[in-house]
């Protein structure tokens, strides 16, 4: 490269790092800024406040201790799975796997209605129960419990932690294990001294990543726990829009960035000694032989099905059907405003917004995400340090980055508050990590000799970029788009800071029509589920498609 | 020691052990020779107890042991890729299947020592398998499954991970060392140079079965059939009524060849010979590529037979003829 085409680049490169310094570095300083200087001065009460009192203490207790339970539950199922998974071929195992990410992309909003669908009081399970064993109570009683909460959250980290513990069980293989047991060792020695320690960088690994999803855990745990199991991320929410308390909320927030930097350099490094190890070949599933092994199966497989389905089809049902018959009613009144509500538009007049503001986030994503990318797949301490820094709207929640933005971008020079811009701009934040991790690998395939080729050809470096860079990235940018869009369209907990009146996103409606009073909001909110919860997963399917050839690395 | 008696397995559709019956001694060191996928890995990982859908029987020491699991049988298989324990120091390596047996720790640490002397791995007890190199690995897997006094040794291409240079000196290493703990051992290897090097007796095998079992001398001597012959490289293999074969086979004193399918004129049998000798042809010298120490020549009958094997020096430039003579012992039948 020329020096002018360098320079144009170094000027190209600023896109995505002046976003970043704009709409999240500067939110972020905003929010240290009150935490610490409430009134201008230094003033540090807010702090006091929240380690003299009991309540914010053992509000960030019960934040680490629901997410310590969660991940231990999550573990304990997934580990099994993932020998089974690792182990044994079936016919749809390919299936399955992908099909589990699936909560992936699914809204909490959507994922919370569903499991209160299937084990809320008024859920399908408890109306099975009662009509099969003709009960006059409700034999599950899990509605706003700990439980339901736990179980919420096992359903969206099983995924996580499975495909974490399977690929790495299949790299390490069975040849070790299988040469313990040439030496002696029976089935409890072989959990105990071989299979347990080899798996324990992606036991650790996947923990860490389960632990920080369950603590910055909002949209579950705002609709399905209430102010009475407040996590760190709904005290923050409560403080900031129910109390007004913005420098306590300010100050929470800084704990929560706080922890999650914190965790995310634990896990940096626990990610660090699963790729040291992946060295070995791989191993070979085989088909599941003796009852034992099938059982082993079968029992997987059928954990993984119903916990996966059960909900999602509950939600369906309770949408579709209405004192046990087939009704659309649900649907056909999202086009109207019901009485008595307190949202501004038709329910279905969201869909709309949603689909504008994530067509929008998902191009300012790919955009600025194509440059980082470059960035990041060049040479030397920038790369880095660039990648490091563009992953770090990942590690920050949701709901801190919308409460940012609400403290931030409310004045001159930059007075967004009121205006819809906010909502594409959160979202593209949101969404710029996962279109960087799904650029990188395509990217990083390419070879320099290619490039170099095409040099020697004649072609400069503008057109070596687009005749030879883009077409290979193809794929890349395809999976990079649908997760930008998929993101954007779930995105819940920024939304909910930054939406105003008439701009409101499909998932905040449906938080509104939950807390609407009467059974007319509240069957809107699950055919409004059901739409939002079918636009997520056809980006699902668009996402596993594309990755099924070897694009994306999570 | 150990009996093989009618050994099928089949993956799925493909067939990859067909009726394989096989015996191997007390002491003895068996060489399973054979390109990769003719079934001698699946033959070793079912005798360890490793894959257990099969056919046939497998008896040691008299008794049936096919109901025994892989960690009962006492059986040592040292892994093609080694299989260490990356979570294992080299000395706990070793000590793992001495643990498993309930030994004293005393016991353990000496038995330990002594293995490490022996396979020549002093002073790095200690160390982390990973920063081991290549032939560290290999003797790391041996040792360990040496440790508990296996009944029966099986090795897996145990030089296979290995550069050239080293399996040679290797080979012969590995023999002394299994010799000296008197072990009886099945060795498996693509290599017959390493066969050769290592083996009491050897087993060629192809696309799941046996095709000879003999002496490392008796088969390359006497190849039993088309396969083992090329396999051994020996590329003199004709079919019997190849009509270009009648001058060299007239007068020929055996004729057993007559009722074999094929058979292989032994380059060991072929030299040049001194005008007025029995049984001499005239041969046009194709080419010559000199080996270091002998040329592998390549040379024509009037018939159009062409034959190869190795010279010494070479009596006539190329093109030019010179007369060779077969030794009667050189023609070979061999089965399809």
């Amino acid at each position: 490269m020329n020096r002018r085409a360098r320079n144009l680049w170094r000027t190209v490169y600023l896109a995505p790092v002046a976003f970043l310094a704009i709409f999240y570095l500067y939110p972020l300083l905003s929010l240290f800024d009150i935490s610490l200087r409430p009134a201008g001065q230094l003033d540090l009460s807010g702090f006091v406040r929240l380690l003299s009192t009991d309540f914010y203490l053992r509000t960030l207790l019960f934040t680490v201790y629901q997410a310590a339970l969660s991940t231990a539950v999550t573990l304990l199922l997934a580990l099994p799975c993932a020998f089974v998974f690792a182990r044994f071929q079936f016919r749809g195992k390919s299936l399955l796997l992908s099909l589990a990410t699936l909560p992936f992309v699914l809204p909490t909003v959507v994922v919370a209605l569903a499991f209160a669908s299937l084990l809320g009081e008024n859920g399908l399970l408890n109306d099975l129960a009662a009509a099969l064993f003709s009960l006059d109570y409700e034999p599950i009683q899990l509605e706003r419990t700990l439980a339901m909460i736990i179980i919420v959250h096992v359903f969206y980290n099983f995924a996580v932690a499975l495909r974490i513990m399977t690929g790495y069980w299949s790299a390490v293989g069975f040849t070790v294990e299988e040469a313990a047991r040439c030496l002696g060792a029976d089935e409890w020695s072989l959990w105990r001294d071989i299979r347990l320690p080899l798996i324990r960088p992606a036991l650790l690994s996947a923990g860490v990543l389960v632990f920080i999803f369950s603590f910055t855990s909002f949209g579950v745990i705002l609709i399905l726990g209430g102010i009475r199991f407040a996590t760190l991320e709904v005290q923050i929410y409560y403080q900031a829009v129910n109390m007004f308390n913005l420098p306590l909320a300010a100050a929470l927030s800084l704990v929560q960035i706080l922890s999650m930097l914190a965790m995310m350099i634990v896990y940096t490094s626990t990610q660090k000694k699963i790729h040291l190890a992946l060295a070995s070949a791989g191993a070979i599933a085989r088909a599941a032989r003796s009852w034992r092994e099938r059982l082993a199966l079968g029992s997987c497989v059928s954990l993984m099905s119903v916990l996966l389905f059960a909900p999602l089809l509950a939600l369906i049902v309770r949408s579709a059907f209405v004192a046990g018959r087939l009704d659309l009613g649900n649907y056909a009144s999202l086009a109207e405003k019901s009485r008595g509500s307190l949202l501004f538009i038709a329910p279905l007049d969201s869909v709309f917004n949603s689909l504008r503001f994530a067509g929008m986030a998902m191009l300012a994503a790919l955009i600025l995400g194509l440059i980082a990318s470059y960035m990041i797949d060049g040479r030397g301490r920038l790369a880095r340090f660039s990648d490091a820094l563009f992953m770090l709207p990942l590690a920050t929640s949701a709901v801190t980055l919308g409460f940012g933005f609400i403290i931030a971008l409310d004045e001159p020079p930059l007075n967004l508050r009121a205006s819809w811009l906010i909502i594409p701009i959160s979202h593209t934040l949101v969404a710029l990590p996962f279109v960087i991790r799904s650029l990188l690998p395509s990217l990083r395939a390419i070879p320099p000799s290619l490039r170099e080729a095409a040099q020697t050809l004649g072609a400069k470096p503008f057109e070596t970029v687009m005749t030879i860079d883009l077409p290979l990235l193809g794929r890349g940018l395809a999976v990079g788009a649908s997760f930008a869009f998929t993101v954007s369209m779930g995105e819940f907990g920024a939304s909910l800071f930054v939406a105003q009146r008439e701009s409101v996103t499909i998932p905040v409606v449906i938080y509104r029509l939950i807390g609407d009073p009467g059974l007319a909001s509240y069957r809107q909110s699950l055919a409004m589920s059901v739409v939002l919860m079918l636009v997520c997963a056809g980006g699902f399917v668009i996402i596993e498609r594309l990755r099924a050839a070897g694009v994306g690395e999570f | 020691m150990l009996q093989i008696d009618r050994l099928s397995h089949a993956y799925g559709d493909i067939v990859s052990l067909r009726a394989v019956s096989l015996e191997v001694d007390e002491g003895e060191i068996l060489c399973l020779l054979g390109p990769s996928g003719c079934g001698k890995t699946t033959l070793l990982r079912i005798i360890a107890g490793l894959e257990t859908e099969y056919s046939g029987v497998i008896r040691f020491a008299g008794a049936d042991i096919r109901p025994v699991p892989a960690h009962r049988r006492e059986f040592g298989l040292m892994f093609q890729d080694f299989a260490l324990f990356p979570h294992l120091s080299v000395a706990d390596n070793i000590a793992y299947g001495l643990k498993r047996r309930r030994l004293e720790r005393k016991l353990i640490a000496a038995k330990v020592r002594s293995l490490m002397e022996r396979v020549g791995l002093n002073e790095l007890g200690a160390r982390d398998v990973a920063s081991l190199s290549g032939g560290q690995k290999q003797r790391v897997a041996l040792a360990r499954s040496l440790a508990p006094n296996p009944r029966l040794l099986m090795l897996d291409e145990p030089l296979g991970a290995l550069d050239a240079q080293l399996r040679d000196q290797l080979a012969l290493e590995l023999r002394r060392i299994i010799k000296t703990s008197a072990v009886s051992a099945i060795y498996v290897t693509h290599d017959q140079r390493e066969a050769y090097a290592v083996a009491d007796r050897i087993a060629v095998m192809n696309m799941g079965s046996v095709q000879q079992h003999d002496s490392p001398r008796q088969i390359y001597q006497r190849p039993a059939s088309k396969f083992v012959a090329r396999f051994l490289g020996l590329r003199n293999v004709f079919s019997t009524n190849d009509k270009r074969l009648d001058a060299l086979l007239e007068g020929a004193a055996d004729h057993s060849w007559r009722s074999a399918p094929s058979l292989l004129i032994h380059p060991a049998g072929i030299s040049p010979s001194n005008e007025g000798s029995t049984r001499q042809i005239e041969v046009t010298l194709l080419d010559a590529i000199y080996r270091g120490g002998y040329y592998d020549a390549t040379v024509a009958a009037d018939s159009g037979l062409r034959l190869s094997f190795a010279l010494k020096d070479l009596p006539v430039a190329a093109g030019a003829s010179f007369l060779i003579t077969v030794a009667p012992d050189a023609i070979i039948p061999l089965a399809d």
